[in-house]
């Protein structure tokens, strides 16, 4: 028996080792840095700096990732119940197919596509004009935070419905029939029912999507000029034109903290 | 039997290896890495490169491109710093900003080669000397002169601001028509805001030239307050090429630009070609970029031909004003002969030679640029 | 009747929402020349798709180089988690709750920061700017998926048909090269395929790690769409989402809903 227990270690280490140094080494180094200062000893004036000059893009970033986080919940939560609780067959196939394209494309490529979509005379304020339903000049570009928020919304909605609906299948259908039966209108079964027993798998749906969305680049350094603008475009640019890696770790902390305190609500929901 | 056939045939590819490889090590690729936006990297490719391959067969050009803005001259830097232990480095030619030359020069990573080419002669400007208040002479040629300008739709702005102030005031009147790429998204706009606080403050000789006073950017709130104010009326661009969209798409009518961007993109059918450019009081800056090679650059002595080919006259004529519309790098009168009446006023259409002279300024010296910089991100964006 | 129309309009505009910024990314790629105030491209062609696919070009370089450096990628992380994932799956094995732990946490944590500092420590070990860093970068970033759907695959093989090979005296290593790596071959090829994916259309790390020198087909999008190319960028994107559209058709076969279900459990 020890010998297995061995041997699971020596298959476990390579995979391992590789997580230890190219994750969790840089991770440490990363939050060590953020604290010291440039020749070396401990500092918050990373900190300091961090708030001075980004303290709005801190606080939008929370914005906008709390805001896209809550739409990305409503919209999936919608698409699972349509698809567990739809009546048309047609209709529940047209939406399956419908709602799995944007999983497929990476970020920078959305970000392409929402870059002159969402421009104030992109493809889409052309065609609400081409409809008759805004004027020329009442179109509003969404190149800056809102732009952020809808392409992370369109991007991500798809993967935590993919997990819901999935969840949502494979719930017992007896409990749905019962509702049923008594009466209950489809949107009371979803919230009543459905939701509450597929909430481990939405949050933790939530949840990778907030971290991943935390992590993302490409998007906010394609679709927002500048301030506001997410932390990541900020660390970038102490990075790319300063080499400032004091004050691009002191703002990656924050970004941890964020994370963090999010994940320890949904550990005291667990824990309860 | 199997075994046998193994071992001959391998023994032939390493033949063959060994016969192909001199023939591979005979070629020598010339590393060229350039700061700057694309086009930087298409004059290279598509330009100098195969000019220099003709006459030089056994080399091959490679082009690599950093990024635009000092990013890019950042990353450059950073190469070179990596490698500062190595015997050779793998950048022969480097194109950069005016900030980062200073820097290099002072850490000694640049080679003084200005000497052992024939055109070092030929630029007796004071950029070629100066960066930024360091001394660089002997290490750098400019590559070209670039000046910053508002270009502006005349269909949809009648009457053009002529000043910093004048703009703020049509800026107010009409919201969300300018538009400016900040100070992340490349120097067009870097540019700006030191015409503002040159246009706002009273210290703009002194933020030219020196002396250095910490306590100078102290004085720029007031500034700095009238460009935050001034921001809610404008639109921020997402970069040099963003501006030169939007202003193409009609999503602004009037931003900053770069002068040779702004004609390459009129040629290219990527803007109206309609559209003018002014040069507001009192006046907005201009910089060279600069060709420098590592001071342990593996191919040294291609890299100077390199460089003594793209700064010649008929090169400097033909490639830098003809077809990139930039001022040149060199003494204007050497490139002037080179070229027909036409083509070198065509660069002089909207901004005249006279307008050139008074109102095209320097950037800052490198700790006021800093200070500039820092400042416009706590006390503007924040 | 009256339901499909409120259906109509309510697909209508998802169709638009979803459809719509692809269809722009079309409409840019077949567009030659396209300002405003037209609506719809001026002049359509492919005059650009010649100079993205020119023989100089750098489309084809950065699309060898992104493939090459995915192929790498998963060859690199199936190597380290096959192993993993069968020891996970079906030894015991001591501190498992911790290594669980230390494969969960890359999803936990914003990688951004951690990108910087591994490019500034493998500027120390001369690794910054070589495809050897960049598929170092895209192993760990794989590294965590392909753990997961591994040691998933491995713990749905039935456990009666690895006893059964044991008791006719196979040995540990035959039992796991004839009966449980075959059966769980689907879910391995899944998790190749989605670490081939999340190779290809990595951004981030790449931004970091890579550039100046190793130019990743995503990378050149992002130039492209920067320097104001739209033609260019949407060429290259379409390039991009080829490989993309054509495994989630594959992999709709072989990511089965309880496979699905067991991620991140």
């Amino acid at each position: 028996m020890q010998d297995r227990g061995r041997l699971g270690v020596l298959l476990v280490a390579p995979a391992l080792a590789a997580v230890l140094v190219l994750f969790i080494y840089p991770l440490g180094y990363s939050l060590v840095t953020a604290f010291q200062a440039k020749g070396g000893g401990f500092t918050l004036g990373n900190f300091a700096k961090a708030f001075e000059f980004y303290s709005v893009d801190i606080g939008f970033t929370l914005v906008i990732i709390v805001v896209s986080t809550l739409l990305i919940a409503l919209a999936s939560v919608a698409i699972g119940g349509y698809l567990t609780l739809g009546e048309n067959p047609l209709a529940v196939a047209v939406l399956r197919w419908l709602y799995r394209w944007p999983l497929f494309i990476p970020f920078v490529v959305a970000a392409q596509c929402m870059r002159t979509f969402l421009a104030k005379n992109g493809l889409m304020n052309n065609t609400f004009v081409s409809l008759g339903i805004l004027d020329v000049d009442q179109t509003i570009g969404f190149l800056d935070w809102r732009g952020i928020i809808i392409t992370f919304v369109w991007k991500q909605t798809p993967f935590v419905a993919l997990l819901v609906a999935g969840a949502m299948a494979s719930l017992d259908r007896s409990t749905i029939e019962a509702a049923r039966n008594l009466g209950a209108g489809r949107l009371r079964i979803l919230f009543e029912i459905l939701v509450p027993q597929v909430m481990p798998t939405l949050v933790v749906g939530l949840i990778l999507s907030f971290v991943t969305m935390m992590s993302v680049l490409s998007v906010p350094l394609m679709i927002s000029g500048e301030s506001p603008t997410m932390m990541t475009v900020d660390m970038a640019f102490r990075i790319n034109n300063y080499g400032d890696y004091g004050t691009a770790n002191a703002l990656g902390f924050i970004s941890y903290l964020m994370t963090a305190t999010c994940a320890w609500f949904y550990l005291k929901r667990q824990i309860r | 039997m199997k075994r046998n056939l193994a071992l001959l045939a391998s023994f032939s590819l390493v033949c063959a290896a060994l016969t192909a490889a001199p023939a591979i090590a005979q070629q020598t690729t010339l590393n060229v890495v350039t700061a700057g936006d694309q086009n930087m990297v298409d004059y290279i490719k598509d330009f100098l490169a195969p000019r220099f391959e003709k006459t030089n067969p056994k080399a091959v050009v490679k082009a690599v491109g950093t990024g635009p803005g000092d990013g890019g001259s950042q990353k450059i830097a950073e190469k070179l710093q990596a490698q500062k232990g190595n015997a050779a480095w793998d950048v022969d030619v480097a194109v950069i900003h005016q900030k980062m030359a200073g820097d290099l020069v002072r850490e000694g990573l640049l080679a003084p080669y200005v000497r052992d080419v024939s055109t070092g002669r030929l630029v007796t400007s004071e950029a070629s000397k100066n960066a930024l208040g360091t001394n660089v002479q002997g290490y750098v040629i400019p590559m070209f002169q670039s000046q910053i300008a508002i270009a502006y739709n005349p269909a949809l702005v009648k009457n053009p601001p002529k000043s910093y102030e004048e703009l703020a005031a049509w800026a107010k009147a009409n919201p969300r028509k300018f538009g400016y790429n900040g100070i992340k998204g490349g120097m067009s706009g870097v540019g700006f805001v030191v015409g503002w606080v040159y246009a706002n403050t009273p210290d703009g000789d002194k933020l030219m030239k020196g002396p250095y006073d910490a306590n100078t950017k102290a004085n720029w709130d007031g500034a700095l307050g009238k460009l935050k104010e001034f921001n809610r009326s404008v639109v921020i661009t997402p970069g040099n090429a963003g501006t030169l969209d939007m202003l193409n798409r009609g999503e602004i009518a009037m931003g900053p630009v770069w002068v040779d961007m702004f004609y390459t993109w009129i040629a290219d059918g990527k803007l109206p070609p309609n559209m003018r450019l002014q040069l507001i009081g009192p006046g907005l800056p201009g910089q060279p970029m600069y060709y420098v090679i590592p001071a342990k650059a593996a191919n040294m002595e291609a890299a100077k031909k390199f460089v003594e080919m793209a700064t010649s006259p008929a090169v400097q004529a033909e490639g830098i004003v003809k077809k990139f519309n930039w001022y040149p790098g060199i003494d204007a009168q050497h490139v002037k002969s080179q070229l027909d009446d036409k083509t070198w006023n065509k660069l002089f259409v909207d901004v005249t030679p006279q307008e050139l002279a008074s109102k095209g300024k320097v950037f800052p010296i490198k700790p006021y640029f800093d200070d500039i910089l820092e400042s416009y991100e706590r006390k503007v964006l924040n | 009747m009256r339901a499909w129309i409120g259906r109509g309009i309510v697909f209508g505009l998802l169709a638009f929402i979803i459809l719509g910024p692809l269809a722009n990314l079309a409409l840019w790629a077949a567009a030659e020349q396209w300002y405003f105030p037209h609506k719809l491209p001026v002049v359509y062609g492919t005059k650009f798709w010649e100079q993205v696919f020119k023989p100089r070009g750098d489309a084809l370089v950065s699309l060898v180089t992104s493939v090459w450096i995915a192929l790498a990628t998963v060859a690199a992380s199936l190597a380290l988690a096959v192993p993993a994932g069968y020891a996970l799956a079906r030894l015991k094995l001591p501190w498992r709750t911790a290594i669980l732990l230390a494969f969960l946490l890359p999803q936990a944590f914003p990688s951004l920061a951690v990108y910087i500092n591994i490019a500034r420590i493998f500027y120390e070990f001369r690794l910054n700017g070589t495809m050897t860093g960049v598929i170092m970068v895209h192993t760990v970033h794989g590294l965590v998926f392909a753990v997961w759907i591994t040691a998933a695959a491995f713990a749905a093989v039935e456990r009666d048909l690895e006893l059964a090979a044991r008791n006719l005296g196979a040995s540990g290593l035959r039992t796991f090269l004839t009966v449980s790596l075959p059966l769980a071959a689907p879910g391995i090829l899944a998790s190749a395929i989605f670490v081939f994916l999340e190779s290809l259309d990595e951004f981030t790390g790449t931004f970091f790690v890579g550039v100046p020198d190793v130019i990743t087909l995503p990378l050149l999008m992002f130039t492209a769409s920067i320097a104001g190319n739209y033609q260019i960028a949407a060429i290259t994107a379409l390039v991009l989402l080829v490989p993309s559209v054509v495994f989630m058709l594959i992999i709709e076969r072989f990511l089965k809903a309880d496979v699905l279900s067991k991620v991140g459990a």
